[in-house]
């Protein structure tokens, strides 16, 4: 789209969210003035958005988000100080992406500082990031502060090895092993570190994204997905 | 004369036995009647639902939720479309908040009424739970009323519902909620003030309140430890911050805080609340309003991640989805939490006798549709 169509639709919206509406019905393109169209209908739910959300009831939950967006970064620094150069990469304000060296330690700190006191944790799963990566995302909750992180620790498919936090939270003992289970992502020191829900013998980590169906298990055929079905 | 010493076995409990639940394995190490440690084996009931989840598009994930927990179809869609909701950053209607909020209580109530039925069956007590599965069946009636299935309903979908209510769903679900208050007493009266029952639940299989939290139980087995945490207070989804109720917990009037009887009781109170918060529903429920209105064309969440949480009867039921901007999900995992729950089981029920271990089991309320998925 050339500048000054843009220019056109952004001048003609402008004018309809005052109220005159005959400032979109007179372009004269008929792809220009369905664009301009869209774009108003964008603009007014961002208006309405804007509007509604002081006034409703979660306006309580409003300042905990903004709280929630620094706190992933506050923790962070506290990490950093405490243990130098444990984070990987930048920061974000999402998420902790740690290295795994010193994840035990660190663990150890959440799960202990009387600040932070990260007592529970609520989801440990795998993610294939893709280009010869896998991640292990933890999902911690402080159940004094009421306070929630996610931690994201990076390792290479060639040689994927995290510490184990099974001996911190005892949760993580059967979450790690399901990741295990589907990713292959090897909890050094954990105590007891099998397969859960696949049987034993079972090839491959089946959430990889790199992962082939098997044609047979125990002489048994695996029927293949049907083409076409999604 | 010294002192006798038995020897150890190894003992199978299950797959096929019908106080396990579903279909799984407990290896119990005996040492005469006592047993010293639990190891279960899970995985025979695995339709690797997260496997499937990667290959349809994200409206066709919801029947596979329904599939998870059987037990609360309802809730599980709506931890779902929750998920999905704060991932597209879609608000509904009032309508459909409150639609949602009545039909996952009433599927609240359903499962608990079978969760305790059953755990009197494993006790010996057979006729309090045909009491509830005959109330239960009520429950089913209104929710084939609305959506023609009894067991796995694809219910609530993405930013709206699959139907509107049926004309006189309202009246049905009052005149059933009076016909089923009394009841509740009469439940709390069949089997909590039994001799028998109490005997076999009170004092046995304590969990500590901090023990339940490092092993991740949730839930009414997670209250009845004495801990007051509930999604539905402490973590408002949908409209629920908008009604009153109450939060019980365990406090050990049997026997010690967290015993099995305490996971009972909570459940039968949590009953007569979900009651009160269904009837706060109906009124604040508007009478007009298209259920489809908000359902997007076409579902492209935008690149990014979420962990939602919300409330299933068995405890904090998760999602983490992650969306690389497709209609198909990258990455979705469910964190059920029956897995969590079973997770302790070793833990509070070694050292005691065989017969307290199935007693223990059964007041965790296990499904095992969802531990597996």
């Amino acid at each position: 789209m050339s500048e000054d169509k843009e220019k056109l639709i952004s001048e003609a919206v402008e004018k309809a969210l005052k109220g005159d509406k005959e400032a979109i019905n007179s372009i004269e393109d008929r792809v220009t003035r369905a664009k301009a169209k869209a774009a108003l209908v964008k603009a007014q739910r961002n208006q309405t958005m804007v509007i509604e959300e002081p006034t409703d009831t979660n306006s309580e939950e409003t300042p905990n988000k903004n709280q929630k967006l620094n706190l992933s970064q506050e923790i962070a620094q506290k990490i950093e100080k405490k243990f130098p150069k444990s984070i990987d990469g930048e920061q974000n304000e999402k998420w902790i992406q740690l290295k795994p060296e010193n994840w035990f330690e660190i663990a150890n700190y959440l799960k202990s500082d009387e600040g932070l006191l990260f007592d529970s944790l609520q989801c440990n799963t795998g993610v294939d990031i893709g280009e010869e990566f896998l991640e292990s995302r933890y999902n911690l909750h402080s159940m004094k502060h009421l306070n929630s992180i996610e931690i994201r620790i990076k390792v290479s498919i060639e040689n994927p090895e995290i510490p184990s936090v099974e001996k911190i939270w005892r949760v993580a003992d059967w979450f790690e092993r399901e990741t295990y289970d589907m990713f292959g992502i090897v909890f050094s020191s954990h105590s007891d570190l099998r397969r859960i829900l696949l049987p034993e013998d079972w090839e491959g980590w089946p959430l990889r994204k790199d992962y082939e169906v098997q044609e047979t298990y125990h002489g048994i055929v695996i029927p293949k997905v049907k083409e076409g079905w999604e | 004369m010294g002192v006798v010493h038995g020897q150890e076995m190894v003992l199978n409990i299950g797959p096929q036995h019908p106080a396990t639940h579903g279909v799984l394995r407990l290896q119990v190490k005996t040492d005469g009647e006592v047993i010293s440690e639990i190891t279960p084996y899970l995985g025979y009931l695995h339709r690797c639902f997260e496997k499937h989840c990667e290959n349809v598009t994200y409206e066709q994930v919801i029947p596979f939720t329904d599939r998870c927990d059987y037990l609360a179809s309802m809730s599980m869609n709506f931890g779902y479309v929750v998920a999905m909701e704060r991932l597209m950053d879609i608000k509904v209607d009032d309508r459909v908040e409150f639609i949602r909020i009545i039909m996952a209580e009433l599927q609240r109530i359903g499962s608990h009424l079978l969760a305790v039925g059953v755990f009197g069956l494993d006790l010996g007590a057979f006729t309090p739970f045909l009491h509830m599965l005959r109330d239960r069946e009520r429950i089913l009636d209104l929710f084939e009323m609305t959506c023609g299935a009894r067991l796995l309903y694809n219910y609530m979908w993405v930013g709206g519902l699959s139907h509107d209510l049926p004309t006189g769903f309202i009246e049905s679900t009052l005149e059933f909620l009076d016909y089923f208050e009394p009841k509740v007493d009469e439940f709390e009266n069949l089997l909590g003030n039994n001799k028998i029952f109490v005997e076999r639940s009170a004092d046995i299989g304590v969990m500590p309140a901090e023990v339940a939290i490092n092993y991740g139980v949730t839930g009414p087995n997670l209250r009845a430890s004495g801990v007051n945490w509930d999604l539905r207070k402490d973590d408002p989804y949908s409209a629920y911050s908008r009604l009153d109720f109450e939060v019980p917990v365990g406090n050990g009037i049997k026997g010690t805080v967290g015993d099995s009887w305490d996971r009972f009781y909570v459940r039968i109170q949590e009953i007569r609340q979900s009651v009160k918060i269904i009837r706060q529903a109906i009124d604040l429920l508007p009478k007009e309003g298209d259920v489809h209105k908000a359902m997007p064309k076409k579902i492209r969440p935008p690149k990014g991640s979420i962990y939602s949480r919300t409330e299933s009867p068995r405890g904090d039921l998760g999602y983490y989805i992650e969306s690389d901007g497709t209609s198909i999900p990258y990455r979705l995992k469910m964190r059920s939490p029956a897995f969590t729950a079973l997770g302790v089981l070793n833990e509070i029920a070694s050292g005691w006798l065989m017969s307290d271990v199935l007693a223990i089991l059964g007041s965790l309320d296990i499904v095992l549709g969802e531990i597996d998925r």
